[in-house]
């Protein structure tokens, strides 16, 4: 027994849809979805589960996580009801749904708290910096400090409990029952679609170079991540490593604008419905690349000293980047995304 | 007896010759008594042998004709036409079905396909001996419609039956004009107030003093056919001084003390038992309920100058030419305790809540409850797999949707759901579908098997419903108002008016036309039309459609004042009859009743405008004194002789048909028709394609191809290999 909450679809709304309605369920967007299958068929059901407002069943389901978005349903859809759309903002209300703190949920609602505290942290990161007289020393030495922590504490207390949390909702509460030798055997499943994404090449067969640049950018991003904490690319003398960390930046740069300029000209189903929390993701992802190039740049040209705001510049992106947009924001879907289809596998050789 | 008889018999351009030797037959019946002419044609329906036959008729003077050639559905009229043509009665012509009777079916076995067509042709020459030149029936009409029923069906038809100059009697069984229509706010797809189209239509009717209207009243008595239908009808008493002026009769109605349950408002509300169905009802005269204040003499006798309790009902007797059933239909009432109706205080049916909405201006309010949410339950007492009413009731799913956008746009925030089986809001009604559920409307779809259940909880309801949308998951909804979509169903008084005008119902309890395609709106009574709702479910346009059809036909009947009948009829032998009445008994028309002769014998009369010459009559009399014209004994005997008869057709003269035949028809075709000759034209000079032809003579390829196909068949032309891109082959003539 499922009761009916035509409200739920109200507050779905929030998270960007809102013409999923007129559905009339003649199932064209699961036909022609080639990633539905006969086992795991999508994206009516979804659509249905939302127009009733069935949150537990939409809590439960991984499907959300199984679409890409090519936007053929939508394009095929004889009511405009967008389901394409539809999924995008699923994904957006699962991560709230996961994160424990509910800050994910607020600031997808809400533009004017996403940029209240995008601006909260820059002040933080001001009034830091007033502190130590802006020291350029003092500041690189905490930049890189605070980016070690970030991530170990974004990834303890928000990250691994929020995956749990999914793992719960997901698995646990559907009575999947797997022996751990599942999930380390489905282990693979997790990196292949955390790295490569490889079932988006499934998606749109006819546009692979997106799915290319995408991968590049995830490779691009993790690595650059790793040449600033680990092989600290702005205290560093080997030219190897600047070089690795010049070329990372410049194609996180590079890939980014093609993104945003994509989102501006709306060049594809998925570019049609930007979000403030897809705006946000791209746009910061493209300062990082800039930023971070931009002061290896002034340091090699020994002007860093006397020109220490761009180094401030680029301090602030990174704060609002490790404290709002990665734990909060868009960038999850690269961990609930991966988790998702880990899970799937997990539930499918359990079938079997 | 003719004896002079012409035969035909038709290759078909091969379609029966191939098979049935037409030749030998054509041959054989030349050597019949009685036949003078015997010939076999290659297309008899071809203009030049219908003037050949023409010719023969009045060369060798031919009293009767038989062609051998397809159904007579197909050229039946065209040979009668002919034999009208050559001065003969085309009663005098009989056709004989050899294409679909023998050739086609027979295929397999030429030889016995020759000897069947032979038995059928005989019998047919043999019945055309015995036919009779019969002259069509000519039957008086009066000018005069009735049409019974006053909704908007019947009141656009009487306007319009008026306009064309017919009197016109406008009899309703209500004491207000309007029917159901006035029970609605508002109609789809326009938004009209039903009261003011009443309104409007009634005004109309006024001015047109051709138009008479007749409201409390009944039929009572039906006699007469086409042409002159007697009809009584009784109208019932008002109760009311006609004399008195509107003020004082508006007081005694303020002062009326008793209130009864008020039907037009569905028993929402209550009424005084003096009443209009609404203030602006028309005519503008209220009514007594004289049952309800019987008890009540005081008050009577208090306004005796308005109210005359003495007044008695009066009998009219009218003759109609013609009429017009519209009596509408009655919403289907569901049972106690269906969906929970009547048993569970928030479920009510859709023409209730339109009352309710009607008079809930500002807030929907309920048993006390402002009604937030409501759920639709469709296909109540439609489209039932088991039930009586098998039919969908066509325009509930539309006026559901409407009734669930009026709901939002008059009350703001109401969340509708629609428990459905199938939505059917067809052509332009789409519409308000996509509407609907692009304003939020949730839709849920049930199936007959797995029906919603309706509960109370406590004070809210709980409605189950196993939705097929969401892999029959089980749904709970807890809406403030269920709403029984209730279809249509034929009027309780139907099989009353089936009865007086003899009209068939169906299995459905609605009246039954002719023909749903090709007489949509004639009744097997001869000048009994029906229209608008009482023959089906129908929206109002199409209601409208139906009514304005029949009124077309209606117009079209009596313009010349007298009608033409088919002869066929029943007819009795005066010397003979003794009036038993066994005939009149069966006759399902009552076109038989009892005469007296000026002899002064008692015999049985046929109305001859009311027979539909179907014989019962003529099997079930004792004395053999009543037959049907076209299907006397000796006609009937004779045709059986006739194809008992043996046939002497030998196996080897049925197989030479091939060869021989086939150069016989080449030469022939040649003659034959006028496309083979256009065809043969542009070959004349060079090879075509079939396009090419086709281009040239301006004619569908597929024409062309049929007949060149005929025509390389019989060797006329012949292939000449194909086109440079390999698409079409050449054809030249040979």
């Amino acid at each position: 027994m499922a009761k009916v909450n035509p409200e739920f679809a109200k507050e779905l709304t929030k998270y960007g849809v809102d013409d999923f309605n007129a559905c009339f369920n003649c199932g064209n967007c699961t036909a022609t979805c080639s990633l539905s299958t006969n086992d795991s068929s999508f994206p009516r059901e979804m659509v249905r589960y939302t127009t009733l407002g069935l949150e537990d069943e939409l809590r439960s389901s991984l499907k959300p996580w199984e679409c890409y978005y090519c936007g053929e349903c939508s394009k095929e859809c004889p009511r405009q009801a967008n389901p394409g759309e539809l999924m995008m903002s699923l994904r957006r209300w699962l991560t709230a749904q996961y994160d424990w703190t509910g800050l994910s949920g607020l600031l997808y609602r809400s533009l004017t708290l996403s940029i209240a505290a995008l601006l909260l942290v820059a002040a933080g990161v001001f009034f830091f910096a007033r502190s130590v007289n802006f020291e350029a020393e003092t500041l690189l030495h905490t930049g890189h400090r605070f980016e070690m922590l970030a991530i170990a504490t974004v990834f303890l207390v928000i990250f691994v409990p929020n995956l749990l949390r999914m793992w719960y909702f997901t698995v646990v509460k559907n009575g999947v029952k797997a022996p751990l030798k599942s999930y380390v055997t489905a282990l693979s499943e997790l990196f292949i679609h955390m790295f490569t994404q490889k079932k988006a090449k499934d998606c749109d067969e006819k546009d692979n170079f997106r799915w290319l640049e995408h991968m590049v950018l995830v490779f691009a991003y993790l690595s650059l991540l790793f040449t600033t904490v680990f092989l600290n690319w702005f205290g560093t003398e080997s030219l190897f490593v600047v070089v690795l960390g010049y070329v990372e930046s410049l194609l996180i740069f590079v890939i980014t604008v093609h993104f945003v300029s994509g989102r501006i000209k709306r060049n594809k189903a998925l570019n049609t419905f930007s979000q403030p929390s897809d705006w946000l993701f791209v746009i910061w992802l493209l300062l990082m690349g800039l930023t971070a190039f931009v002061v290896r740049l002034f340091i090699d040209l020994h002007i860093l000293e006397n020109n220490i705001w761009m180094y401030l510049i680029h301090l602030t992106v990174l704060a609002q980047w490790a404290l709002i947009i990665v734990p909060f924001g868009k960038w999850t879907h690269f961990l609930y995304r991966s988790f998702g289809l880990y899970f799937v596998k997990i539930k499918a050789m359990q079938k079997s | 007896m003719r004896q002079r008889i012409g035969v035909y018999i038709c290759h078909c351009g091969g379609n029966i010759s191939d098979y049935v030797d037409v030749e030998e037959l054509s041959k054989m019946f030349h050597e019949e008594d009685g036949v003078v002419v015997s010939k076999d044609v290659m297309f008899a329906c071809a203009d030049s042998n219908q003037k050949a036959m023409v010719e023969d008729i009045q060369k060798y003077n031919l009293d009767a004709i038989v062609v051998a050639s397809c159904s007579p559905k197909l050229h039946l009229h065209t040979f009668r036409a002919v034999a009208g043509r050559a001065g003969l009665n085309p009663n005098n012509y009989v056709q004989v079905n050899i294409r679909e009777q023998c050739s086609w079916p027979h295929s397999d076995r030429p030889r016995e396909a020759t000897v069947k067509a032979a038995g059928l042709i005989r019998a047919g020459i043999n019945r055309v001996a015995y036919s009779e030149a019969l002259d069509s029936i000519e039957i008086e009409v009066k000018k005069a419609v009735m049409v019974i029923g006053a909704g908007i069906s019947g009141m656009k038809a009487a306007i319009d039956l008026a306009r064309a100059g017919n009197e016109v009697y406008l009899v309703e069984k209500d004491y207000f004009v309007g029917g159901h229509i006035a029970q609605q706010e508002k109609l789809f797809m326009t938004g009209q107030s039903g009261k003011e189209i009443v309104k409007k239509l009634y005004d109309e009717i006024k001015t047109y003093k051709n138009i008479t209207v007749f409201t409390g009243a009944t039929i009572g008595k039906v006699t007469g056919s086409l042409g002159s239908f007697n009809i009584e009808i009784k109208v019932k008493p008002r109760y009311i001084n006609g004399k008195m002026d509107k003020q004082s009769v508006k007081r005694v109605m303020d002062d009326c003390p008793v209130t009864v349950r008020d039907a037009f408002n569905e028993g929402l509300t209550t009424r005084k038992a003096i009443y209009k169905n609404y203030p602006e009802a028309l005519p503008d005269v209220p009514v007594v309920d004289m049952g309800a204040l019987r008890d009540h003499p005081d008050f009577l006798e208090k306004h005796k100058a308005v109210i005359n309790p003495n007044e008695q009902e009066e009998t009219i007797a009218l003759l109609a030419g013609s009429v017009l059933v519209t009596t509408g239909f009655d919403n289907y009432e569901p049972k106690e305790g269906e969906f929970g109706y009547q048993q569970i205080p928030n479920v009510i049916t859709l023409p209730q809540l339109n009352r309710l909405m009607e008079l809930s201006p500002e807030k929907l309010v309920y048993n006390g409850k402002e009604i937030k949410s409501v759920a639709f339950i469709y296909c109540v007492g439609s489209r039932q797999k088991k039930g009586d009413n098998k039919y969908c009731s066509r325009q509930c799913c539309t006026s559901t949707m409407y009734t669930a956008l009026q709901l939002k746009e008059k009350y703001g925030k109401i969340q509708n759901y629609h428990l459905y089986r199938d939505i059917r809001t067809y052509g332009k009604q789409e519409i308000l579908y996509d509407r609907a559920s692009k304003q939020g409307d949730l839709f849920f779809k049930y199936e007959e098997k797995e029906m919603p259940t309706v509960e109370m909880n406590g004070k809210t309801i709980t409605l189950k419903v196993k939705d097929y949308l969401t892999s029959k998951k089980e749904m709970e909804i807890a809406p403030d108002l269920v709403v029984l979509v209730t279809g249509m169903v034929a009027r309780a008084d139907a099989p009353h008016i089936s009865e007086l005008f003899k009209i068939p119902i169906g299995n459905d309890r609605f009246f039954n036309e002719i023909h749903p395609k090709l007489k949509p709106v004639e009744t097997v009574i001869k000048g009994v039309y029906i229209g608008g709702t009482c023959q089906g479910p129908k929206n109002v346009s199409e209601s409208v459609q139906s009514s304005l059809a029949g009124a077309s036909k209606i117009t079209a009947l009596l313009k010349s004042g007298t009608v033409m009948g088919d002869p066929v009829v029943a007819r009795v032998d005066a010397d003979v009859c003794t009036w038993c009445g066994k005939c009149a008994e069966v006759c399902d028309y009552t076109a038989i009743r009892e005469i007296v002769t000026e002899a002064g014998k008692h015999i049985a009369g046929v109305n001859r405008g009311v027979c539909t010459g179907c014989g019962i009559c003529a099997p079930v009399c004792p004395v053999n004194a009543i037959e049907v014209a076209k299907y006397t004994d000796h006609e009937i005997e004779a045709m059986i002789d006739g194809f008992a008869a043996a046939v002497e057709i030998s196996e080897e003269k049925a197989s030479a048909v091939s060869e021989e035949k086939e150069d016989f028809v080449a030469a022939h075709m040649r003659e034959y028709p006028q496309i083979w000759k256009d065809i043969l034209d542009t070959l004349d000079t060079e090879k075509k394609t079939i396009p090419e032809v086709a281009d040239i003579l301006k004619i569908a390829p597929e024409m062309v191809t049929w007949h060149l196909m005929t025509m390389n068949k019989y060797g006329v032309v012949s292939p000449a290999g194909t086109n440079e891109k390999e698409e079409y082959y050449y054809y030249k003539m040979k």
